[in-house]
């Protein structure tokens, strides 16, 4: 039993990144489910959001790896162009400056709904609003 | 011309929404008649492509000139097949109904946000087009993105309670958008692609991929994430408090397209992504959203039969509606496939009617809870209407919605799946019941004196819930060829 745990220990051990991932991804959820501050809320689901995108930017991760970009070898003396191993994979990045895009898209509107939602009922606090609703 | 109608159909509404605001700013009573020819030259294109694609066939589009077919793929590309331009006719109708609906119910909203108002719609409704012809899974994430956030802020329009709702709505929507990214994620870690196209050749070269943990993973995300998007069953919180608060005008464009458009996602992923046409590997995943769709199915009429408030029955139809279309999906034959896809088209059709409906009592008669039915009684058009909508939802033959059942239940026989049966036709009498409630208010004696109506009902709601009504009708009526339409979709989804 010791033995499969120590495997599975070793195992997450050489992925940090995904462990990384799972604590804030259930940090996020942790925050966001059991607080009923609004803004709260938002900083759980921020970090939710954040946390996939880390996973989502990991994966892309290449040691000794140059930037995407065509250049040209200039040790030799003909100008060859360096094989594309050597380059990181840019699209996981790409997808990341676009998740984080919408990120920042969802967070303006709802900071906007929770700025609209004090300015009714004076309250950050979902029970309060709901109870002065009644 | 004709090879880039695609993206016209999406800059169309996409373009007029961003030209709005600067026209708003100097005179906003030219937004509407904008924003409705807009639409309305939207809804034309569309039935144009529809008729170039049953000609030329499938057409797919590279944005920007990337063209597809390059290995790997380059750029983005975007699929117009039969079911993508079938459902664009069906979006941009609705909108532009939707739209000409609105007009009467506009001073409710409040002038100042009459600019922000049409041009939400519109992103809106781009957003969905997006979707629809969307040829890889991120392409996805990001349409449903913007057509949430849409969403959030035409719900919150409202004012009032209406925030909170959207709000909830926010938070769920936000969470089942993040799911689904990390499904795409989990997807590309593995596939290293994200075109859909792509990913069915690589799960048809190597089936034993889609056991792989990874792959998994990301399909219990991807679909968690549609799942909430598309208000099934368990994780429908959101859906009733929204579509009851949301403006009275806006509530029968998010109950017909929102939900319908995620189950189009999902069934675009399911059979052109996962090949689930074809291979037996992503069978127990049908089976699992087979089975919510039971749950759903029951669950739904079940909870709308308990209602008081009109709207909240309706949203609680809707997700009974969505758990039928899912049960046709999941039984992997031609007929439940093109049922399910014609009872999409019917249902995003009735959940507007009756929106539509209920949108105009509150308005006109100030109807808002089942006790206030009789009220209807002054006014035939809304009632008349509203018997050709719930004969469409309980399924009862010359409507569209008995034909779209009955090609379900004719391929869950096929499939020999006797406990979904069961499931549609106990969720059917529950409709009925529903449905008999009301009607019982409306005809049955009542002390409720009915006092004057406020105003007669302006032309175009009449327009809108007499076309609506019209439609399920012409819809059964035509069943015969559209379900011979939507066959060939199922054979182009491999089954």
């Amino acid at each position: 039993m010791s033995e499969q745990i120590q495997v599975a220990l070793k195992e997450a051990l050489e992925r940090p990144n995904l462990v990384a991932f799972v604590v804030l991804f259930l940090c996020g959820f942790f925050v966001m489910t059991t607080n009923s501050n609004m803004i709260k809320k938002l900083i759980g689901i921020y970090l939710l959001q954040t946390s996939v995108l880390l996973l989502l930017v990991t994966i892309g991760v290449k040691q000794d790896a140059s930037v995407p970009i065509l250049i040209a070898d200039h040790t030799e003396s003909s100008e060859t162009i360096v094989p594309a191993d050597y380059y990181v994979n840019p699209l996981p990045h790409v997808l990341t400056l676009t998740a984080i895009v919408v990120q920042v898209a969802t967070l303006g509107v709802s900071l906007a709904l929770v700025a609209a939602i004090y300015r009714k009922y004076s309250s950050l606090d979902e029970n309060e609003v709901l109870q002065r609703i009644e | 011309m004709r090879d880039h109608l695609p993206v016209i159909l999406f800059l169309l509404p996409f373009a007029t929404a961003i030209c709005l605001p600067m026209v708003g700013l100097k005179a906003h009573r030219w937004c509407r008649p904008l924003a409705l020819v807009s639409l309305l030259v939207m809804f034309g294109l569309a039935i144009v492509n529809l008729l170039l694609v049953r000609e030329h066939g499938e057409q797919s589009y590279g944005l920007a000139g990337w063209l597809p077919g390059s290995d790997p793929t380059l750029g983005i590309e975007w699929v117009n097949d039969h079911l993508a331009s079938a459902m664009l006719v069906a979006i941009s109708f609705l909108a532009s109904l939707c739209l000409l609906y609105s007009g009467s119910l506009t001073p409710t909203i409040g002038k100042h946000r009459v600019v922000p108002y049409y041009t939400l719609i519109l992103l809106l409704i781009s957003a969905l087009t997006g979707i629809v012809f969307a040829g890889d899974i991120f392409n996805v994430f990001v349409f449903l993105e913007v057509a949430a956030l849409s969403a959030y802020a035409l719900v919150a329009l409202a004012g009032g309670r209406a925030l909170i709702a959207a709000f909830r709505y926010l938070i769920l929507g936000t969470l089942g958008s993040t799911f689904y990214l990390l499904g795409v994620v989990f997807f590309y870690a593995t596939t290293g692609t994200l075109n859909m196209a792509e990913m069915y050749q690589q799960f048809i070269a190597s089936p034993e991929l889609l056991h792989s943990r990874a792959i998994v993973g990301g399909m219990t995300f991807l679909f968690l994430g549609l799942g909430i998007k598309m208000a099934l069953f368990p994780l429908h919180a959101w859906l009733p408090g929204a579509y009851t608060r949301a403006p009275d005008a806006i509530s029968p464009l998010l109950a017909g397209l929102m939900t319908k458009v995620a189950l189009y996602g999902c069934v675009r992923i399911l059979f052109w992504g996962l090949a689930a046409g074809k291979l037996l590997e992503p069978v127990p995943a049908l089976t699992l959203l087979g089975g919510l769709g039971m749950l759903a199915a029951l669950a739904g009429s079940l909870l709308a039969l308990a209602q008081q408030e009109l709207k909240r029955m309706f949203a609680y139809g809707g997700i009974s509606h969505i758990g039928l279309i899912l049960i046709g999906v999941s039984q992997t034959n031609q007929t439940a496939f093109a049922g399910s896809m014609f009872y999409l088209m019917n249902d995003a059709i009735m959940q507007a009617g009756l929106f539509f409906i209920a949108g105009a009592a509150i308005l006109h008669h100030g109807v808002r809870t089942v006790t206030d039915l009789p009220r209807l009684r002054q006014s035939p058009w809304l009632v008349a209407a509203f018997i050709a909508l719930a004969l469409s939802m309980i399924g009862i033959p010359p409507t569209g919605g008995f034909f779209g059942k009955w090609h379900i239940i004719l391929g869950a026989l096929e499939a020999e799946n006797y406990l979904a049966i069961t499931a549609i036709v106990v969720s059917t009498l529950l409709t009925m019941a529903y449905f008999q409630r009301l009607f019982l208010r409306i005809f049955g004696h009542s002390e409720v004196v009915p006092d004057s109506a406020e105003g007669s009902l302006a032309l175009p709601v009449k327009l809108a819930v007499g076309l609506t009504a019209m439609l399920v009708v012409v819809l059964g009526l035509c069943s015969g060829p559209l379900i011979g339409f939507f066959r060939l979709t199922a054979s182009a989804a491999g089954l």
